[in-house]
């Protein structure tokens, strides 16, 4: 069988980058998406969170 | 009135007190010592898998006031006596794994959640690797900060609360 276990993967002073077998619920438990992969915001400037739109690269987000 | 989820756990030295309705899920104490915060056991607080001392370092490390501890000779009788062993456990895992079905156990899917104003919370099966390609140790949960100013990246250490994180899209 294919191993597709989720992966998180950090990305330097950027987002984290989410694939393989996940499901992304909002708060309220409603499901956003199980498709992926997905970048959500690290750095909390997006202003499409829980999605990353490079908002890191302008703030010089580090960590 | 005292939230009848709340738990208490001894070594007969000290007594952790668990408050579930505090959790913000930092995940701090599994990340440190999950050979006593373990939320994948029942019940999920083992207090002989660590010393007194590293207990109480990683308790003083809750971001919040869902773990707290005392020393047994500061507590009166009636405190003492509500150390008991619990059957209905209630784990910070199952705050967030109320729907979980038995086909995601199947598939083993890791349930990724967006916290109202707070980290992104991951249970199930899973890897982590930072940017260099190292995996973390693999747990059973963990959340990642999504404010930007945790002090512990990519993990959340509480820090949205100080700072008033908002996320406006909810």
């Amino acid at each position: 069988m294919e191993d597709n276990t989720a992966q998180f993967k950090v990305i330097a002073n950027g987002p984290l980058q989410v694939s393989g077998n996940f499901e992304l619920f909002d708060s309220e438990g409603e499901i956003i998406t199980r498709q992926g992969p997905v970048f959500l915001c690290r750095c909390g400037m997006s202003a499409d969170k829980p999605f990353c739109d490079g908002s890191h690269k302008k703030s010089g987000f580090r960590g | 009135m005292e939230d009848p989820r709340n738990r208490q756990y001894t070594n007969g030295e000290i007594t952790v007190f668990w408050k579930p309705s505090k959790c913000i899920h930092a995940t701090t104490c599994f990340r440190e010592l999950i050979e006593v915060f373990n939320p994948g056991r029942r019940p999920w607080v083992n207090m002989d898998g660590a010393s007194t001392r590293k207990i109480i370092e990683v308790v003083k490390k809750c971001p919040t006031q869902a773990l707290e501890w005392k020393y047994n000779k500061d507590m009166d009788e009636q405190s003492l006596a509500a150390n008991v062993t619990y059957k209905d456990e209630v784990t910070p895992e199952t705050l967030t794994s109320q729907n979980k079905s038995p086909e995601q156990d199947l598939h083993k899917t890791a349930r990724v959640k967006v916290m109202k104003n707070g980290p992104i919370v991951v249970d199930g099966h899973f890897e982590v690797s930072g940017a260099d390609g190292n995996k973390f140790r693999s747990v059973v949960m963990t959340s990642f900060c999504r404010c930007g100013g945790s002090k512990s990246m990519p993990f959340c250490d509480g820090t949205h609360r100080k700072i008033g994180f908002i996320d406006t899209n909810e």
